[in-house]
């Protein structure tokens, strides 16, 4: 789905930061404003460390390179360490999800709540940020997260669209527009997650020809299994434009030959 | 004195109501004991015979490092959480050389979930490896000839498709379609993409997989528990095993027995299966005209053709369609219309198309998602924490004779150990340095979540930071790997038995010579453990067997409990009948004693007048217990139910009478007797003689 350039001046030019959200339209642009500023118009790599913390076992931990192209709705995890972990992968290709396992040379079609190379991390959590066009939001108040100032935001799932969580909560912060904290919930109201994001960073994108927005460490907390957890650092992040073909099937089997 | 007695109590049998009361108490009381401890035997020695049999053995050996304990059969269907034994050829070296011990058979049990996949996914995965191979290998005529017919498969299902979507866009409002899954459906059945197929295989596949897989609905999960084992000392040990399909794994090869059970269970064309269900219940009596089941299978047969219809190209369509003209004596119909009308079957036609089927619409058909020589894929969490997949050629299937409808038997597959071993995937040394270093390089510090908003979001902390541009190089993070041919490496490579008992064993049946002495040689296990070190815990096959050795304890229990009630009332009511049958008899006692009897001999007549009674009652009880028992045993039970088939052993139990049961059954009726007579006694043998004129008055 591509956006105008003037749909997103537009967004940018909406006074939400800082302000109360004082109506449904105020909070429709916060929802916006964050998609974009995590959107690039060109590609995305980066460079991602996984660790997934489990009631009486080792942690483990994974190093990953997350490739996306945003405009064709295209994403990319291929695990390159530790060895027995390299060269496996997902691909989202339009609503598909596929895993590949080079140890047997097989895709598998997953859904939206596959756990990432099982840990408590889902697809959306690589994935470009597309709030606004999977949920209609509420205002939930103001409130204090630590010593930030934050909006309190009620999310549920539009219809016919395809999530992992179908309602979620957001802590944004007042003066960055960021997203600080994020609740997950099932449809039975189950809390599910609970991820912070204590770090974001942004890129100078020549492609999109402003700021791109990444966070650069997301603790996930697992609400149910409440011994588990996952810390993603997004350790380096490069937006140099990537081969052409590599959003493919055959591009992932034969990185791994 | 003993014969006077005798004749006192002969003559007495009959003579009052009372003692025929007595008397049938005992009679009825000795033939339930009969009847139901050889029936308890009979069911415990079955599902002694179907534990033991399986996998179990007669003896389990684990570590005792373990966290939980042997449990084949767990309570809430969690694998226990079994250590690997310290030293497993030293443990088969050790236990081997016992006297009373036959073999040793090294296991380790887990389970996983199999995606199967929607009939669409798996053809094209198929025509994705073919296309790959010709990439790869070169292009040949049989590759050739395989990837037309995936092509004619592939083309066939989009029709079917395509025709699902026209009747629908028919029946809904067109916004109810997603106009692009339409469009992407359209594509695929035009002749101008498959002309262009070939020229972009790839790009041709991802269309397919991506746009047009997915309106086809999800394959099922099927679950799948196996045993690693040594596949050879496991068929030379466990005798009720016998290959069903296929043949067993080569010695030293790397494979899998799937259960055959699993195999129609959950790999069959449904369809195909629930004929089968039929079959199975119209041959043993079953209408489908009365059975609820029957007609439910019938129902599902009839309105769910899809799977069958996405089977056949046009020319087996063709085919198909004549032959059920022809069978269904119709010269029109299309093929939807002529399949429910075969399926819909009744008691009459029932037998004619079951042969049909299989005679003429099968061989059209793939009846099994997964072939004998298919390679399966499994996934399985390891417990290093880490998902490893491993591609498992299947050889064959297998089932336990007797047991081929028992889902507990049933549900354990084999697999050899050198690839249980990989799916079970221990942490190396190499790799835990390898994590070690990746923790330390990324330097995140954990945060416990009772404190996570402070201390992420706590005074003097800043969330937003410019970040430099970093420059990924792909080619450093990843050189690749040569899965592929390490991949063929493992299908090839062949292993001996050193290999089998040096790795991991996570536990071992033992099989012995002589089952009657398994307590004897228990011990011996434990004591040779002790002495050697072996670091290894030995349980009879009841304890190892979990919830099953859980029933087993309580229907021992059932019985028991059972057995005391009934023996407290029935020497509730014999000591009631007796104190009666004693007052009765005072005057018939007094006079006794008037005339010189003692006391002992009135307390010896009394309770040898019981035991008489005891012993004629009772053997007729036993008797007629041992003809029940006998006519059961010769007719067998039927199992009812597939759970049954386990505690039977087999499709029918056949109880047998030991003389153990008639031996306990008439001590425990002549111990009964005795004691609920013993106050009754002794109260006629203090009757005076003044009491017996004092009645005549």
């Amino acid at each position: 789905m591509k956006t105008s350039l003037f749909l997103w001046c537009l967004v940018l030019a909406t006074p939400a930061l800082g302000a109360p959200l004082a109506n449904q339209d105020a909070v429709l642009q916060v929802l916006k404003t964050i998609d974009y500023r995590q959107h690039n118009s060109g590609d995305y790599k980066s460079l991602a460390y996984l660790e997934q913390k489990e009631k009486d076992k080792t942690d483990i931990a994974r190093e990953a390179l997350i490739y996306r192209r945003d405009e064709d709705e295209k994403l990319m995890i291929l695990f390159t360490k530790p060895k027995g972990e390299a060269g496996k992968g997902y691909i989202r290709l339009d609503k598909n999800l596929w895993s590949y396992d080079p140890g047997t040379g097989k895709w598998d079609r997953r859904t939206e709540r596959e756990r990432i190379a099982g840990t408590d991390s889902r697809r959306a959590d690589f994935d470009q940020s597309k709030l606004a066009e999977e949920y209609d939001a509420t205002s939930k108040g103001e409130g204090k997260l630590g010593q930030f100032d934050v909006w309190e935001l009620e999310l549920k799932v539009k219809p016919n669209t395809d999530v992992a969580f179908p309602v979620v909560k957001l802590w944004v912060d007042q003066a960055s527009g960021n997203v600080l904290k994020r609740q997950e919930f099932a449809l039975s109201g189950r809390l599910m997650r609970t991820l912070y994001y204590p770090r974001w960073q942004k890129l100078y994108s020549e492609s999109k020809k402003a700021e791109v927005w990444y966070p650069g460490e997301i603790r996930i907390y697992d609400e149910v299994e409440k011994e588990n957890s996952t810390i993603v650092v997004l350790k380096s992040v490069d937006l140099r434009p990537l081969e052409a073909n590599i959003f493919t099937k055959a591009w992932l089997e034969a990185k791994s030959r | 004195m003993l014969r006077l007695l005798l004749q006192v109590s002969l003559r007495n049998l009959f003579r009052s109501r009372i003692n025929l009361l007595i008397g049938a108490i005992i009679f009825f009381y000795t033939l339930l004991l009969v009847v139901g401890g050889a029936m308890l035997d009979s069911l415990l020695g079955s599902m002694s015979r179907s534990i033991v049999g399986t996998v179990s053995g007669h003896i389990q050996l684990y570590s005792v490092t373990s966290r939980d304990p042997m449990s084949i059969w767990p309570t809430m269907g969690n694998e226990p959480d079994l250590s690997p034994m310290q030293d497993y050829q030293r443990v088969e070296g050790a236990i081997s050389k016992l006297p009373n011990v036959k073999a040793v058979v090294p296991m380790g049990i887990n389970g996983s979930l199999i995606t199967s996949g929607n009939t669409v996914d798996l053809t094209l995965a198929e025509l994705r490896g073919v296309v790959r191979e010709e990439k790869e290998n070169g292009k040949t005529a049989e590759l050739e000839a395989e990837r037309q017919s995936l092509k004619e498969h592939v083309r066939q299902i989009v029709r079917v498709l395509h025709t699902d979507l026209g009747r629908a866009t028919e029946m809904e409002t067109t916004e109810a379609r997603d106009p692009e899954a339409l469009a992407a459906v359209e594509r695929a059945s035009s002749d101008a993409f498959w002309q262009g197929f070939d020229e972009d295989p790839y790009g041709a596949l991802e269309f397919l997989e991506n746009k047009v897989a997915p309106q086809l609905p999800d394959g099922d999960l099927v679950p799948l528990r196996y045993v690693g084992t040594d596949l050879d000392g496991f068929a030379k040990s466990f005798d009720r095993m016998e290959i069903v399909d296929g043949q067993a794994v080569p010695p030293g090869r790397r494979g899998m027995l799937l259960s055959k059970f699993i195999y129609e269970q959950y790999l069959k064309l449904k369809t195909a299966r629930r004929m089968d269900l039929i079959k199975e219940a119209v041959d043993t009596g079953a209408l489908i005209s009365t059975d609820p089941e029957l007609q439910r299978y019938v129902h599902q047969n009839a309105q769910q053709t899809r799977e069958i219809l996405l089977q056949l190209d046009p020319l087996k369509s063709e085919q198909a369609v004549r032959a059920l003209r022809a069978s269904l004596g119709r010269s029109d119909g299309t093929l939807p219309e002529l399949l429910s009308a075969f399926f819909a079957v009744t008691d009459d036609n029932f037998q004619a198309r079951y042969a049909f089927f299989y005679k003429e619409l099968a061989p059209l058909l793939q009846l099994y998602r997964l072939r004998v020589g298919d390679v399966l894929t499994i996934t399985a969490f390891t417990r290093s924490g880490y998902t490893k997949s491993l591609n498992i050629p299947v050889w064959g299937t297998f089932r336990f004779k007797g047991l081929e409808k028992s889902p507990l038997a049933g549900n354990i597959s084999l697999m050899d150990i050198m690839s249980f071993r990989e799916l079970y995937g221990y942490l190396g040394a190499d790799t835990s340095a390898e994590i070690q270093a990746l923790k330390q390089e990324a330097g995140a510090q954990a945060v416990d979540r009772t404190h996570a908003e402070e201390e992420l979001f706590g005074s003097g902390r800043k969330v937003v930071a410019e970040a430099t541009p970093g420059l990924i190089d792909d080619k450093k993070a990843f050189p690749g790997t040569a899965a592929n041919l390490r991949r063929k490496d493992l299908q090839q490579r062949v292993f001996d038995h050193a290999e089998i008992s040096r790795g991991v064993v996570l536990n071992a049946a033992v099989i012995l010579k002589d089952p009657s002495k398994l307590k004897q040689t228990l011990r011996e296990v434990r004591e040779l453990s002790d002495r050697e070190h072996l670091g290894i815990y030995a349980v009879s096959w009841q304890d190892a067997s979990g919830i099953l050795g859980q029933l087993v304890m309580l229907a021992r229990l059932v019985l028991y409990v059972a057995a005391f009630i009934i023996f407290v009332v029935a020497m509730v009511i014999i000591n009631n009948a007796m104190m009666m049958a004693t007052l009765r008899r005072t005057a018939e006692v007094g006079t006794m004693r008037a005339i010189g009897a003692q006391r002992p001999f009135v307390l010896t007549m009394v309770l040898s007048e019981t035991l008489t009674l005891g012993v004629v009652f009772g053997a007729a009880g036993a008797l007629l217990g041992a003809g029940i028992v006998g006519w059961v045993g010769a007719k067998g039970i039927r199992a009812t139910a597939d759970i049954m088939y386990f505690f039977f052993s087999g499709p029918r139990l056949y109880p047998h009478l030991s003389i153990s049961n008639v031996i306990a059954a008439m001590g425990i009726v002549l111990v009964v007797s005795v004691v609920s007579t013993l106050y009754p006694a002794f109260l006629a043998a203090r009757v005076p003689p003044v009491r017996a004129m004092q009645t005549d008055e």
